[in-house]
């Protein structure tokens, strides 16, 4: 909503400095978008004849002006366009005047010729830009004359109205609004004279829904005269960015912004018939005022003849019924149209503008007739004519609506903004606001929709008591922490654990295209899958079933970019089908060089699964195992898991899947089920003192050659089985097998250990150390194919 | 005997001075104090003196023995001073550092982090809900008529079965109204979806932080104290604070939370953070009918909840000028925070 200051001056008295009123506004809710200056202000910019024009002598691209600025004696002024001829009218700027960007104008030498001052172009003088060179004035203004007298200056604010406040998309309710913030009183403008005329039962106005319109008026107007506005008027519209068309359409805005109500006038002539306002029929096709064609449906009303819709009802008129030169018999409509259906159906269309945004917003019931008479005492006085009378549809006791008495208890008021306010303030507020005292409660004009509770007349009083009055206050009650606290420590401790084994972390969007990548990885399938019903792109159709897709993505980029090596985890909500929709995952990708190239020698190792492995065991502690597990969709596989639960996956792409995602590397993943980690019994707090060894440990190496499809897991798994309780290590330290046979037969493959005794009690004697020693790699022999090496 | 004690001793002591390596030095060592050395045939030769001649002997052999073991020992450390010396002489310190790659924590949630750890510090619980939610979550309960602006599929994200994607987290005050009864005092931070273009300052997903405290005789002036503590603590000393007033459907009176300071780059300029306002009574009236109770009975319980973006928050404090980077997990991007 744009308003200008010099016409709201016409209705109350505004504060001197343009920056104080801002904040007045936005101080009370209104905030102010953004401040225009139109016209010119500048002292000593006149109106200049140019008498001559000749050749600078010393300069290709400038000439000497000799000029009137009414003064009597002509002056020189050295300029460089090159769009006038003598005896337009430019501006002159004066020595002594100062233009925008604080431009002084002075008299100089310009090339060695005097200039006693400057021919300006619009954009020279803060006007919006108009065509190249000096702004010419055509031959009315006599020189010498002010520029401000002919562009007058004027402020112009955009307002931003919240919905709730239709009220204010008027110059009457933005007067309102500051003359209650201030204390000045208002000076209204409406018709001279009061409604009248009304015909409610002639029929020539048949509303079908009542619904949508409860009430319709339309006035005849005979005999106008339909020409340019007069300068008043179009100078008002055009301040606030309307373009004056002629009389009759621009009282029609002109009274809209002056009152809020929208108003139509259709050319009398082309009417058929009586005016029906009915909801279109289904495929019906208008052109409005735009020129373009809408097809309406049976949702849109419009205002109809005996044959055609001539108006989409409330929002644009028809092209057909609009009001042109030749037009001489005017039908002047005013009606309150239900807001639902009006914001329905100009959403539907496409097509909003000044009509459909206040009745959409709620226009004030009890102001429609008010419009309607004001605006046709403006179209006698401007365009002749002869007004009949008002013939109405509908029910004219819809405009009146109930008696909307609002009760505010004093105490209630305090005790919600943390402060005492006086009674006498507010009463001075809430009166401002045109709220009547009635009772123990207030009376709500008919403008004020929006106030129809008690907290809305608090709100009311709050707005203009203002947030500095009301003192900050510190204090509370405790309340314990939440399951989601305790949710949010853990993921923010195994965020902090993947940061320390060097990975970045990621946000992905969760939304993915249909098919997203790594959907197979963690045994979820498409039917899983939830998608979108209104997605806006591709690339978001259906919600993140692991997260994985953002991961693999950002391996590609991030090789695409040149990255040596990819390290990412994610902590995030994954979804799919199920009675637990919602979960939350930690995942990881790792792949590339472990270390960047060094002047310690040669390019870092390239991970593989086992760097992830090692990684996971760091971030998740001691309590996890590895089991493996088929999935034919991954290279290696295998399940993380605690206490038996299988809580993740981890695995290493396929090399297709890996080049496929321009990886210049193996690529591993892992994904944590977070929730089943918890179900689990995992956590990394909590933890209970373990007696650290005071006595010396003891090592004892093996060396055997296994089978080759022998597991590690299988070893360790026998030698668990010995229960031998001095035995508290197992490391795997060397793995070798030879394809050729040259140093260990094929089908082998060297394993070696070191194991590791001590006892909480006592130093181990060489022998106690040999027998535990002795048993295990007995149990070993006896129970798997192995041959120790010695 | 004295004597060959004597040239024992020069000949030893000439003999270490000259030596320039530790295996030489080692050598001599042997030469002398070894078993088979020339100081212990001395001591051996001691056995066959006469018993008078032995104290003054014995303690000469002793002198003789101290002298050349000390200087041995002096050597010895003089030769690991030397090669300390050496073993650092050729090391270039200005060589790059060979660290562990170093991680990183998201700058979402750097910001997200500090922010939850102050209002824990101010007494404040966390709390979430689905991001699929009903339109009664996200919309209904909070007095969001049937046909406001924001419920279109133009703007929101929805479901076949007529659930949508939340618009905002204030769906998680009505969550958690529906579970605890006053006090209640959380925060929710977590992803809300707009349907957007997508362009440097929009995507489909963003961030955001709710509050919520309701207790009795919950004001105004506990929403201002509140979030005033909070950005000061979040911004810095200097914040400075303007609460405008602004129209939600769930809130009354609403707020909107501008705020002045340098750690925003606008020490003179106004930036809107936030919105806020006191919980309108229409949304604890929706409660209580869900729960079928009057928990948070109006007139006995009073509440103010507020929100802000997390997305566009950190991108100030930044200084990151396109919202996507949050999101494209570039490393050059991630390795920075």
């Amino acid at each position: 909503m744009k308003v200008s200051l010099n016409w709201l001056r016409e209705l109350v008295d505004l504060p001197e400095d343009t920056g104080r009123l801002v904040d007045l506004l936005t101080l009370a809710g209104v905030e102010v978008e953004d401040i225009e200056q139109h016209g010119v202000a500048i002292a000593n910019v006149v109106v200049a004849e140019i008498r001559e024009s000749v050749q600078h002598p010393n300069a290709d691209r400038l000439s000497v002006c000799q000029i009137d600025d009414g003064s009597g004696t002509l002056r020189q002024i050295v300029c460089g366009a090159k769009n006038y001829r003598v005896g337009d009218k430019v501006p002159v700027a004066l020595p002594g005047a100062v233009l925008p960007g604080d431009f002084k104008i002075k008299v100089g030498k310009l090339r060695g010729v005097e200039s006693q001052g400057m021919l300006c172009s619009a954009e020279e003088l803060g006007m919006p830009k108009g065509e190249d060179g000096l702004l010419i004035l055509g031959n009315e203004p006599a020189a010498g004359t002010p520029l401000g007298a002919l562009f007058p200056s004027d402020t112009v604010l955009e307002l931003e109205v919240t919905p709730n406040r239709p009220d204010l998309l008027s110059v009457n309710g933005i007067a309102r609004e500051i003359g209650a913030l201030t204390g000045k009183p208002v000076r209204f403008v409406g018709p001279q004279s009061a409604v009248s005329g009304v015909d409610a039962g002639a029929g020539a106005v048949q509303v079908a829904s009542l619904e949508r319109c409860p009430f319709y008026s339309a006035r005849a107007i005979r005999g106008v005269k339909v020409v340019a506005s007069p300068e008043w008027l179009r100078r008002k519209l055009e301040a606030v960015g309307l373009r004056p068309i002629n009389n009759l359409v621009d009282v029609t805005n002109l009274v809209m912004l002056e009152l809020g109500q929208p108003l139509h006038v259709f050319d009398a002539d082309v009417l058929e018939g009586a005016v029906r306002v009915r909801c279109a029929v289904e495929g019906e096709e208008m052109v409005a005022l735009d020129g373009k064609s809408y097809r309406l449906g049976a949702e849109e009303l419009v205002i109809a003849d005996g044959a055609r819709p001539q108006a989409i009802a409330g929002i644009m008129g028809g092209e057909a019924s609009g009001v042109t030169e030749r037009t001489v018999n005017v039908l002047l409509e005013s009606a309150y149209f239900e807001p639902r259906g009006i914001r329905r159906s100009a959403r539907k269309l496409g097509l909003s503008s000044d009509s459909s945004y206040r009745f959409e917003r709620g226009v004030d019931r009890a102001g429609v007739l008010r419009a309607a008479q004001r605006a046709t005492e403006l179209i006698l006085e401007l365009a002749g004519g002869e007004a009949g009378p008002v013939q109405v549809g509908g029910n004219v006791d819809a405009l009146s609506r109930e008696a909307c008495v609002v009760g505010l208890r004093a105490e209630r008021l305090c005790s919600l903004l943390g402060v005492k306010v006086e009674p006498a303030r507010v009463e001075q507020i809430l009166t401002g606001f045109g709220l009547v005292r009635e009772g123990d409660g207030w009376r709500v004009p008919s403008f004020r929709a929006d106030l129809t509770r008690e907290i809305d007349l608090v709100e009311e009083v709050a707005r203009v008591f203002g947030m500095e009055a009301i003192p900050a206050k510190t204090q509370a009650r405790f309340v314990p922490a939440s399951d989601t606290d305790g949710r949010y420590d853990v993921a923010m401790e195994l965020r902090r654990a993947c940061v320390a084994a060097g990975l970045h972390e990621a946000r992905s969007i969760t939304l993915v295209p249909e098919i997203p990548l790594g959907l197979s990885l963690t045994g979820i399938g498409a039917e899983a899958l939830i998608r979108v019903k209104n997605p806006m792109i591709d690339d978001q159709v259906v919600l993140r079933p692991n997260l994985l897709h953002g991961l693999l993505k950002a391996v590609g980029d991030n090789f695409r970019a040149q990255a040596e090596s990819v390290r990412l985890f994610e902590v995030g909500r994954v979804f799919f089908r199920g009675e637990q929709e919602e979960g939350s995952r930690l995942a990881m990708v790792l792949s590339g060089a472990l270390h960047g190239r060094s002047w310690r020698g040669g390019q870092g190792r390239e991970a593989d699964l086992f760097d992830l492995k090692g990684i996971l065991s760091g971030v998740l502690g001691s309590r996890v195992g590895f089991e493996l597990k088929e999935n034919s969709a991954l290279a290696l596989s295998l399940a993380l898991t605690v206490g038996g639960r299988e809580v993740g996956v981890l695995g290493q792409l396929w090399p297709a899947d890996a080049r496929a995602l321009d990886a210049k590397a193996p690529v591993m993943f892992a994904e944590v089920n977070l929730d089943a980690l918890a179900q689990a019994g995992w956590s990394r707090g909590g933890r209970v003192y373990e007696a650290v060894p005071r006595f010396p440990g003891v090592t004892r190496d093996i060396a055997m050659l296994v089978p080759l499809g022998l597991g590690h897991a299988e070893v360790v798994r026998v030698l668990e089985s010995v229960k031998e309780p001095l035995l508290v290590g197992v490391e795997l330290f060397d793995v070798f097998a030879d394809a050729s046979g040259e140093k260990v037969p094929a089908d082998r493959k060297s394993l070696a250990y070191s194991l590791t005794y001590r006892s909480v009690d006592r130093t181990l004697t060489t022998e106690e150390v040999n027998a535990a020693h002795g048993r295990l790699k007995e149990a070993l022999a006896g129970q798997l194919a192995v041959s120790f090496r010695e | 005997m004295d004597q060959s004690l004597e040239e024992l001793r020069v000949t030893a002591l000439a003999q270490i001075a000259g030596v320039g390596d530790e295996a030489s030095l080692e050598a001599v060592r042997v030469q002398y104090l070894g078993r088979a050395g020339k100081i212990s045939a001395a001591s051996e030769a001691m056995k066959s003196l006469p018993k008078e001649d032995k104290p003054r002997i014995g303690k000469l052999l002793n002198e003789v023995r101290g002298a050349v073991s000390g200087a041995l020992d002096a050597a010895k450390a003089a030769l690991l001073a030397k090669a300390d010396q050496a073993a650092f002489a050729g090391v270039d310190g200005s060589l790059p550092g060979t660290g562990l790659p170093q991680g990183s924590l998201h700058p979402l949630t750097q910001l997200q982090e500090r922010a939850i750890q102050i209002f824990r510090r101010m007494g404040f619980a966390l709390a979430d809900g689905p991001d699929i939610e009903t339109e009664f979550h996200c919309f209904d309960a909070l007095n969001t008529p049937a046909d406001h602006p924001a419920r279109n599929e133009q703007d929101t994200f929805y479901f076949g079965d007529g659930r949508l994607l939340r618009t905002h987290t204030s769906s998680v005050q009505v969550r958690t109204m529906e579970k605890v009864a006053p006090p209640v005092r959380i925060i929710a931070p977590g992803a809300a979806y707009r349907r957007d273009e997508i362009d440097a300052t929009h995507l489909a997903q963003f961030t955001q932080m709710e509050g919520l405290y309701v207790d009795e005789n919950v004001s105004v002036a506990d929403l201002k104290g509140t979030l005033e503590f909070f950005f000061r603590e979040l911004l810095g000393k200097d914040a400075q604070f303007r609460f405008r007033p602004h129209f939600f459907p769930f809130t009354e009176p609403s707020y909107e939370v501008d705020i002045k300071t340098s750690a925003l780059g606008s020490a003179d300029r106004w930036l809107e953070i936030a919105g806020c306002g006191m919980v309108d009574p229409a949304v604890f009236e929706a409660i209580n009918t869900r729960r079928g109770d009057r928990a948070f009975d109006p007139e006995k319980v009073t509440g103010f909840a507020f929100g802000f973006g997390l997305d566009r928050l950190a991108m100030i404090l930044s200084r990151v000028p396109d919202i996507r980077y949050f999101t494209d997990n570039d490393q050059r991007f991630l390795a920075q925070f």
